[in-house]
C-alpha cells in the first residue's frame, strides 16, 4: 500500500491508513455524486409513477337518462344516470341520480344529486314544494335557489341536451362548501 | 446549518463514534474493486425493494385482477414500464452479483477459519434470494407464470415424505389458484423481504466479528517474514486469531468510493436494459390450455435442461437429491474443504471442483439457450403476412394475443386448430365457402398478399 497522500493518522489505529487532504475531498465528492445521481435517476420516474393518475383527466361523456316527455312541469324528477367507467384496470358501472326539472318553456334544468354544503344527497318534498338536505337542513327552491340552511352556493347545475325528446347528461362533481362552483 | 443539526444530535446520541466504527472499518491490505460484489448485492436488494413498493402500490394479488394490473402499470402507468422492468433486470443483476460475489469469496479463500459462519448466513441468503424468485414468477399470473410455477411444485412434490405434504401447503390446496397467488405474494413481500433483511444484519454483524479476510498472504510476504501459511492461516493454539495485517486502509473512503462507482455502473446498466429490452407479458394465465410450454428464467435454465436428460427412476435424484446435495455441500463447505491456506496455488482440489461445477452449469446453460433460441428460420412471407393482416385491419374483429377485436374468432392459435394451408387460400377467397354462416367479408388480395397471410397464419402457434 503505497499512496502517496494516504498516511497513517493519529486518531486512528497503528496500522491503519486513510486518504487525507485533497485525495479525501476528491473521494467525497465522487461518492456524493454518484450517490446523487441513482437518487434522482429513481426519485423522477417514481414520483412520476405514483402521481400518473392524478395526471389523466376524467373522461366526461353524454350519458342519456330518460325521455323528457315523461317529466312533468315544475315536477323534479330523479333519474338514473349509468355508465361503464374505468376504474383502473378494472371497468366499473357508475350509479348516480341526478334532479331533472321541466321548465314552462321545455327546457329541461338538471341539477347534482350533492348538496353543496357538505356533500350529502337531498330530496325533494313535494308537498312543501322544496329540495331538503337532512343532514344539516339546507333548504333549495325548485329552481335551486337556497331558501335556508348553511347551504354556500346554489344547487349544482349539470350540463344537459335533449336529443330526439331523449335527456342527455354529463356528470361532474364539484368542491363542497364554496360559494362558488369549482368542478372537480 | 446541515453540521449544526448533526454537532447538536452527536451530543446527546454520540453519533461520532458511531460513525467511526461504521467508516474507519479496517480493509485489510487496502480497498479493491474486487471486494465491491457485497455492497454491489446490497444495493441491488435495496433496488429491488425500492421498486417492489412502488409496484404494489398498483398491483393485485388475485387471479381476477393480477394480470389486467400488471398490464395497467405497463400501459397506462407513468414509468409503469420502467419501473417493472428495473425490478425485472434487477432480479436477474442480482443473480450475477450474487455469484460474483461467492466466486471472489471462493477463490480467495475467505469461507475458512474463522469466517464459516460467514460464508453459511451467505448461503443461506442465497436459498432466500431464490425463493424470492420463485415467488415473484407466480405475480404477473400470464402463461409463463402459472405453469413454470405449476412445474416448479410439482418438483417439490416429488421429495419423498414430506412432499406430498410440502406441495399442497405451498399451493394452499390442491390446485394452483387464488390461494395460491395470494401466499406467493405475502412471501414476496412480507415474509422473505422480513427474513432476507434480518440475515443480511447477521451476515454484516459476523463480517465485522471477524473482520474482512483480505489479500492471499504468502508468496513474497511470506518469504520475507519467513513464516509458513499454516502457521498464519492455521488453526493455532491459540484459536483462530490472524496477525493483524500490517497495512490496512479505513473503510470510507476508498472503498465506499469504490462501491459507489459500482453501484453507479449497476443502475446504469439495470436501467438502460429497463428502457430498451421489453419482456412482454405472456397471455393471461389459463389453466385449460395445457399445450403452452413455460421456459423458466434464465438462471434456472443450466436446471431445466439436467432435466431433460433424467428419466424414469433417476427422475429424483434431479428433482431434489441433487440439488439437496449441492445445497448441503454448499451450505457445509468451510467444513468440508479442510485445507487452511487461503492461496489458490495450493488449493488444487477446490479449484477443480469449483471449475467442474462452473463449467457443468454454464455448459447446460448454454445448451439450453442453443435450444430455446436456435429459432427457425424466420420465413419472410411470414413478416409480410403480417403486414398484410395489419393493412386491411384485420385486427378490428380477430384478437390475436390480448390484441384485436373480439368480433371474429380469436386467431392467437390458429395455426394449431387449422394447420391446412389450403383451407386459409379458400376461406380468404372466400369465407363463405368454407365456414358457412360466417360474415366476414371478402378482401380484394392479390395471390402472394394470400399466400403471405396464410404463411402468417399457419405461424400462430403455442410452440414455433
Amino acid at each position: 500500500m503505497n499512496h502517496p497522500e494516504a498516511e497513517p493518522t493519529d486518531s486512528l489505529s497503528p496500522g491503519l491508513c486513510t486518504p487525507v487532504g485533497s485525495r479525501r475531498n476528491f473521494f467525497q465528492r465522487m461518492i456524493g455524486i454518484a450517490s446523487g445521481l441513482i437518487g434522482l435517476g429513481l426519485a423522477i420516474p417514481l414520483i412520476g409513477y405514483v402521481i400518473s393518475p392524478m395526471l389523466k383527466r376524467r373522461e366526461q361523456s353524454w350519458v342519456e337518462v330518460g325521455s323528457v316527455a315523461e317529466l312533468a312541469v315544475g315536477e323534479p324528477k330523479q333519474l338514473d344516470h349509468v355508465t361503464i367507467i374505468r376504474d383502473g384496470w378494472m371497468e366499473t358501472k357508475s350509479h348516480k341520480a341526478v334532479w331533472a326539472v321541466k321548465q314552462a318553456d321545455g327546457q329541461v334544468v338538471v341539477f347534482s344529486p350533492i348538496c353543496t354544503h357538505l356533500g350529502c344527497g337531498y330530496r325533494w318534498e313535494g308537498e312543501e314544494q322544496k329540495f331538503k338536505c337532512p343532514c344539516h337542513g339546507s333548504v333549495y327552491d325548485v329552481a335551486g335557489k337556497v331558501l335556508d340552511g348553511p347551504a354556500p352556493r346554489r344547487l349544482d347545475v349539470l350540463p344537459s341536451k335533449t336529443e330526439n325528446g331523449r335527456l342527455l347528461v354529463m356528470y361532474k362533481e364539484f368542491k363542497s362548501g364554496q360559494t362558488v362552483p369549482i368542478e372537480l | 446549518m446541515a453540521s449544526r443539526i448533526y454537532a447538536w444530535l452527536d451530543s446527546r446520541l454520540k453519533l461520532k463514534s458511531v460513525e467511526r466504527t461504521l467508516l474507519d472499518e479496517p480493509i485489510p491490505g487496502g480497498a479493491s474493486w474486487i471486494y465491491v460484489f457485497g455492497s454491489a448485492t446490497l444495493f441491488l436488494f435495496l433496488l429491488q425493494a425500492v421498486t417492489g413498493m412502488f409496484l404494489a402500490i398498483y398491483y393485485a394479488p388475485t387471479p381476477d385482477h393480477a394480470y389486467d394490473s400488471i398490464r395497467f402499470i405497463e400501459t397506462e402507468v407513468l414509468f409503469g414500464a420502467f419501473v417493472r422492468g428495473l425490478h425485472h433486470w434487477g432480479a436477474s443483476g442480482m443473480v450475477v452479483v450474487i455469484g460474483l460475489h461467492m466466486l471472489q469469496v471462493f477463490l480467495y479463500g475467505a469461507y475458512k477459519p474463522p469466517r464459516e459462519l460467514l460464508w453459511m448466513v451467505g448461503v443461506v441468503l442465497f436459498l432466500i434470494v431464490l425463493s424470492f424468485a420463485f415467488t415473484g414468477y407466480l405475480l404477473p399470473w400470464d402463461q409463463n407464470a402459472y405453469w413454470a410455477t405449476q412445474v416448479g411444485i410439482n418438483m417439490v412434490g416429488t421429495v419423498p415424505v414430506v412432499g406430498d405434504l410440502l406441495a399442497p401447503v405451498l399451493r394452499g390446496g390442491e390446485m394452483l389458484g387464488a390461494l395460491t397467488l395470494s401466499r406467493f405474494f405475502a412471501v414476496h413481500v412480507l415474509f422473505l423481504p422480513a427474513l432476507l433483511a434480518t440475515l443480511v444484519m447477521v451476515h454484516l454483524f459476523i463480517l465485522r466479528r471477524v473482520g474482512p479476510a483480505g489479500p492471499w498472504r504468502g508468496g513474497s510476504e511470506r518469504r520475507k517474514s519467513g513464516e509458513t501459511a499454516s502457521q498464519r492461516e492455521g488453526p493455532g493454539g491459540s484459536g483462530f486469531v490472524e496477525r493483524r495485517v500490517r497495512e490496512s486502509e479505513t473503510f470510507y473512503p476508498r472503498q465506499v468510493f469504490m462501491d459507489a462507482v459500482v453501484m453507479l455502473g449497476i443502475f446504469a446498466v439495470v436501467a438502460v436494459l429497463a428502457l430498451t429490452v421489453h419482456f412482454p407479458l405472456a397471455d393471461k394465465a389459463n389453466p385449460s390450455d395445457t399445450t403452452f410450454v413455460p421456459v423458466p428464467e434464465w438462471y434456472f435454465l443450466f436446471y431445466y435442461q439436467l432435466l431433460k436428460y433424467v428419466h424414469g427412476p433417476l427422475e429424483p435424484v434431479a428433482t431434489w437429491i441433487l440439488p439437496a446435495l449441492f445445497f448441503l455441500g454448499l451450505l457445509f463447505w468451510p467444513f468440508l474443504d479442510r485445507n487452511p491456506v487461503r492461496h489458490l496455488a495450493a488449493r488444487p482440489v477446490a479449484l477443480v471442483a469449483g471449475a467442474v461445477f462452473l463449467v457443468i452449469v454454464f455448459g447446460l446453460l448454454g445448451i439450453s439457450l442453443r435450444d430455446l433460441y436456435a429459432v427457425p428460420r424466420i420465413d419472410p412471407a411470414v413478416a409480410r403476412g403480417k403486414t398484410v393482416f395489419a393493412q386491411f385491419g384485420c385486427a378490428g374483429c380477430h384478437r390475436v394475443h390480448g390484441e384485436g377485436g373480439a368480433v371474429g374468432p380469436d386467431l392467437s392459435y390458429v395455426g394449431d386448430t387449422r394447420p391446412e394451408r389450403e383451407w386459409h387460400l379458400r376461406h380468404f377467397r372466400d369465407p363463405q365457402s368454407v365456414s358457412p354462416g360466417s360474415f366476414m367479408p371478402k378482401f380484394p388480395l392479390t395471390d402472394r398478399q394470400l399466400n403471405d397471410l396464410a404463411g402468417y397464419m399457419l405461424s400462430l402457434k403455442r410452440t414455433p
